[in-house]
């Protein structure tokens, strides 16, 4: 008999895997001191991407007045910024 | 085809040593091995960067969550499943032992590495309760002295025995090969026959103890 076949002859037996036969092994495990061991991750909310935008508290007499333009033409902050970075890469 | 898993709460019995000499050995009988290294101290994956022996295939940090199914995924016909498992008592282990044609419970012979390693035997005896289903199990004594039986461990053996549990002979000596296998990579005949590979101990009689021992694992999956 080759080596081969030798090892053609194991097989192996048919396990559950269905959730509820896992959740009994863990039941079973847990009884005995094998508990989930799975390093926690960091708690908390991970820190957003960087935008290197400046916060509106840095200029608060500037950041009004930009909020109140822009309400008065009805069109958001962000257009009117955009405006006026169009305009200053038109006078540069 | 079968899946052996070695198992331990306790570290540095031998598990990945098992594993490897598995791997190996039965890869070199002709069968596809894959190996999954559940082991955060990552030593299959270390001796794997040497370079893995024909026929093995190995996959690393296997967790909790995925152990079941991949075990499910890597069985599979003419293949074998050799797990190496963390040396502590947790959900990863347990999980893995209700996968297990063979479990395989590396010890030294000595009073602590008996009373942890009998841990992972009791759990393998409840889970066979749990899951109304045999699950083969053996203990394999290691890093055993090639010149003479301690007492120790044929008291050891005795106790074992008596508590109707299996021992794997041989018994895996303490080689110098075994540790310095994961330093060189592939398998002991790929050591005995590199020139350039010098190692502290006798690698023929470290092939011949692995072989023995694969065989009687063989024997215990048919």
């Amino acid at each position: 008999m080759s080596v081969s076949n030798r090892l053609a002859g194991l097989t192996a037996r048919p396990k559950n895997t269905s959730p509820v036969e896992v959740r009994k092994v863990d039941d079973v495990g847990e009884a005995r001191g094998f508990v989930d061991r799975t390093p926690r991750k960091k708690p908390g909310r991970k820190p957003s991407p960087r935008t290197h935008q400046l916060h509106p508290k840095v200029f608060p007499e500037v950041g009004e007045a930009i909020a109140a333009e822009a309400e008065r033409l009805g069109i958001t902050q962000g257009q009117l910024i955009e405006q006026m970075w169009e305009h200053y890469e038109a006078t540069r | 085809m079968p899946v052996i898993v070695m198992a331990s709460p306790k570290g540095g019995v031998g598990k990945s040593t098992c594993a490897v000499l598995l791997a190996s050995e039965f890869a070199r009988m002709g069968a596809e091995v894959t190996a999954l290294d559940c082991d955060p101290n990552k030593s299959l994956t270390r001796w794997a960067s040497h370079g893995l022996p024909k026929g093995v295939t190995l996959h690393s940090d296997v967790g909790r969550s995925e152990i079941v199914t991949t075990i499910k995924n890597a069985d599979g016909d003419g293949k074998i499943v050799v797990v190496d498992l963390e040396g502590v008592a947790s959900q990863l282990v347990s999980r893995a032992i209700s996968q297990a044609d063979l479990v395989i419970v590396p010890m030294q012979p000595t009073a602590l590495d008996a009373e942890i390693g009998s841990e992972a035997l009791a759990l393998v005896r409840e889970e066979e309760e749990a899951l109304s289903r045999p699950i083969r199990h053996a203990v394999v004594l290691t890093k055993t002295s090639a010149a003479v039986k301690s007492r120790v461990q044929t008291e050891l053996e005795n106790q074992l025995r008596g508590a109707g549990i299996d021992i794997i002979e041989p018994s895996l000596v303490a080689r110098a090969a075994f540790s310095e296998l994961f330093a060189h990579g592939g398998d002991l005949t790929s050591m005995l026959n590199d020139p350039e590979i010098v190692t502290g101990g006798k690698v023929d009689k470290a092939l011949l103890n692995a072989t023995a021992f694969t065989e009687a694992v063989y024997e215990r999956l048919k």
